[in-house]
């Protein structure tokens, strides 16, 4: 680590009673302190976006922790229950379902999810010719709205053989399925939706990264005589693994909020199989209105999502570096 | 130097405080003496002929009551954003809920006391008791009914006719309706019967059905706390009547989650032969969304044995924050625009001839909301004017005063509902699903809710 150059200065001049040692604190002196100032201007040029981002971001988080602590009914003023909150949250068997079913859809959309915008930037990046039809095709999803996006899908997903995705498989007699009206489908179904709608960006993200790879370590590996799988496993994961890992960070934060798909398509039905911690949030907020039991599990998503966090960056660490 | 960084921040600190302060001002070019209500009831945009008529009302009550301005809010009542309105100030000075969402709102604050306003009107003594019991406490009055209805069979008599079924005489009992589900599915292959499961209405209809068995969805224990009381037959029967129809008879189509408002569009384009709803409330939306009048059926509500149905209303409500002024000029439009129409004979055939001229629907049969004597009084006065198939409504008309009229759980209604929800959706959807067994489950969760509602 360097040493910045006003201290090694200090440090030099110091010794007592040498007069030069004086001027020299003199101007480590006036030096500090018009660093001070230019702190202080920066500081006021910085306030404005301070009182923004606090009043709109910072302080509803704050808040939102004070009214996990308290009862409101939004009219009068809210009153301190302790605990209570979290106590009738944990009362409320519907908690370890939302949760489990919160995992069971991070993990099949880590399992689908991660592969294929990546398998499909690869692709894409090989293309000869075509490649900004590809890219715009992939980006595509991402421009629809996404309830229009989810509605659309709850209609290939209808039911019976009229469904358009049954009618698809009935051509190769398989099916009808109930998708979105079976227990056990209705998960998987909405990860296909998730998917199909938030590779896109992905895959752009695939694509720059992809472009910032040497070509000359694919030219030596092909030297060498590396297949296609082996200068992919070989040079262009390694090259793109910081990329790589923070999409996938974000990818885990993103599924463990899901609320769209499940919210749209199924209201967590059938029989509970899609209820999500975010859609019970939404369910306590704004359909019994109990805004502190809300908050709570805001309160505890929030908490979670940051220790999820700080672990993956943690065993991530020595990954990340390239 | 120090002394100038104070007085920048100095400045920048007063500059935000200037602009907040220039955010939270009054509207330049308000009149302070008037007093200016937002009304929820007005029609869409879309509904030009019901929104002209609305229009002229608001001119007609604005000459009547000079000082007051109305200002009509076609966002219909919307539970989840509510509040957030009220906290905002920008919820509406006059709400129009359903009869389920006031017992929470009065327990929550919400609503205000309109005691004092209401007593000032002619009609109010005379308002139904059976609906005015969910508005009042003591000596607090809440809200007034705007229209009250009941449970009933809705049908599509095409349908019917093309499964050799007499439009007329739609089925009566459970087993009725099963069969006769049965044979519009094989005759015509649309869904015989319909469900609706999501948002709530899968409780909603257990609910409902529930109590023609003669069950009970909560009771009163006798330390006079509520408790669940489904689990026992009556509900039983009715999770094994969906599942034979729906896995034995294959009657109910394959989609089977969907709310109210999904199974009124297959309603209306003609594939669904049955399905329980509010007859009444429902036809001004069937006709709105291009529904052939002459097509729609309303039965009684099939029975097993209790002869009751469950019974709502749509009631009108005053913020809490709403001021003294506010309040009555609410309560002086809730007078004009919803009890005169249904109270002064006069005035009845006049909003008649109005609405009829716009082509509007007039003459649905409904619940009354002052005694049947005065029901009476007014059909007879916009008789001339009446434009709606009434004869369609008959069979449903008819149950009316035979029908005990149930009132949906005084606690925690949406919150029961939404418990329930899942327990209707595993009988139509899982074909091993043990309705004993869950019914089991729902009781424990709904005794749960009910608990944390009452500490």
């Amino acid at each position: 680590m360097t040493m910045a150059p006003e201290r090694v200065l200090g440090v030099a001049a110091s010794g007592p009673g040498d007069a030069r040692g004086h001027r020299s604190d003199r101007r480590s002196a006036g030096r500090r302190a018009g660093r001070r100032r230019a702190a202080a201007a920066g500081l006021v040029f910085l306030l404005p976006a301070l009182v923004i981002f606090g009043y709109f971001a910072w302080w509803p988080i704050a808040q939102s922790v004070v009214l996990s602590f308290q009862q409101t009914n939004l009219v009068s003023a809210p009153h301190w229950v302790g605990l209570r909150n979290f106590a009738q949250l944990f009362a409320d068997p519907l908690l370890a379902t939302a949760a489990l079913n919160t995992l069971w859809f991070t993990g099949l959309s880590l399992l689908v999810g991660l592969p294929v915008p990546l398998v499909c930037a690869v692709l894409v990046s090989e293309l000869r010719r075509g490649g900004a039809l590809a890219r715009t095709l992939a980006y595509l999803p991402v421009v629809i709205p996404p309830v229009v996006a989810v509605l659309l899908w709850k209609a290939f997903y209808a039911p019976g053989e009229s469904g358009v995705i049954n009618s698809l498989l009935g051509l190769f007699a398989l099916g009808p399925y109930p998708w979105l009206q079976s227990p056990v489908l209705a998960m998987p179904s909405l990860v296909v939706v998730a998917t199909w709608s938030g590779a896109g960006t992905a895959v752009l993200i695939y694509l720059a990264a992809l472009a910032g790879v040497s070509r000359e370590l694919y030219e030596a590996a092909e030297l060498d005589g590396a297949s296609v799988r082996r200068r992919v496993w070989h040079v262009t994961l390694p090259q793109m693994r910081g990329v790589i890992l923070i999409l996938l960070l974000l990818q885990i934060i993103g599924a463990l909020q899901v609320f769209t798909e499940p919210y749209v398509m199924t209201d967590g039905g059938p029989a509970n199989a899609t209820v999500t911690v975010l859609l019970m949030i939404y369910r306590y907020a704004f359909l019994f209105g109990n805004y502190g039991v809300a908050t709570a599990l805001s309160v505890l998503l929030a908490l979670v999502l940051v220790v999820v966090s700080a672990v993956y960056l943690r065993l991530t660490r020595s990954w990340s570096t390239s | 130097m120090k002394a100038r960084a104070r007085r920048v921040l100095g400045a920048a600190a007063a500059m935000a405080l200037m602009s907040g302060a220039a955010a939270c001002g009054t509207s330049p070019g308000a009149d302070p003496d008037t007093v200016v209500i937002t009304v929820m009831g007005m029609p869409a945009a879309t509904n030009t002929a019901a929104l002209e008529l609305f229009q002229a009302q608001v001119a007609e009550f604005e000459e009547l009551n000079p000082g007051i301005r109305v200002v009509g809010s076609d966002v219909p009542w919307d539970a989840k954003t509510f509040a957030a309105r009220l906290a905002g100030g920008s919820a509406p000075t006059l709400l129009r809920v359903p009869l389920t969402e006031p017992p929470s709102l009065i327990e929550r604050g919400q609503v205000a006391d309109i005691a004092a306003e209401v007593a000032e009107l002619d009609s109010f003594e005379e308002l139904n008791p059976r609906v005015m019991q969910f508005l009042t406490d003591d000596d607090a009055v809440y809200g007034v009914p705007e229209k009250s209805y009941a449970f009933g069979l809705v049908y599509n008599r095409s349908i019917f006719t093309q499964a050799g079924l007499d439009p007329d005489v739609p089925p009566t009992t459970w087993e009725e309706v099963r069969a006769y589900a049965a044979q519009i599915t094989e005759r015509t292959g649309r869904v015989g019967f319909g469900e609706i499961t999501t948002n709530n209405s899968g409780g909603w209809h257990l609910t409902g059905y529930t109590y023609t068995h003669g069950g009970a969805m909560i009771e009163q224990a006798g330390d006079g706390h509520w408790v669940a009381a489904f689990n026992d037959r009556p509900a039983l029967d009715v999770l094994k009547w969906w599942q034979q129809l729906r896995w034995e008879d294959d009657s109910m189509g394959d989609n089977v989650l969907g709310k109210q408002e999904d199974m009124l569009a297959e309603f209306v384009a003609g594939n669904v032969g049955m399905w329980v709803s509010a007859p009444p409330d429902l036809y001004p939306n069937y006709v709105a969304a291009g529904g052939d009048p002459a097509d729609y059926g309303a039965g009684p509500m099939p029975q097993a044995g209790a002869d009751a149905t469950l019974a709502g209303a749509t009631v009108l409500m005053v913020n809490a924050n709403a001021s003294a002024a506010e309040r009555d000029a609410a309560v002086r439009w809730i007078d004009f625009r919803a009890l005169r129409p249904n109270f002064d004979p006069e005035i009845a055939e006049e909003t008649a001839a109005a609405a009829a001229a716009d082509g509007l629907p007039v003459g649905v049969p409904v619940l009354p909301i002052y005694s049947q004597e005065k029901y009476e009084e007014i059909q007879a006065a916009i008789a001339d004017h009446v434009n709606v198939p009434v004869e369609n409504f008959a069979p449903y008309v008819a149950s009316l005063e035979t029908f005990e009229y149930v009132p949906e759980p005084v606690v925690a209604s949406q919150e029961i509902y939404a418990a329930l929800d899942p327990l209707v959706q595993a009988v139509l959807t899982d074909p091993a699903a043990d309705p004993a067994e869950l019914l089991a489950e729902a009781e424990g969760r709904v005794n749960t809710i009910l608990e944390q509602n009452q500490s």
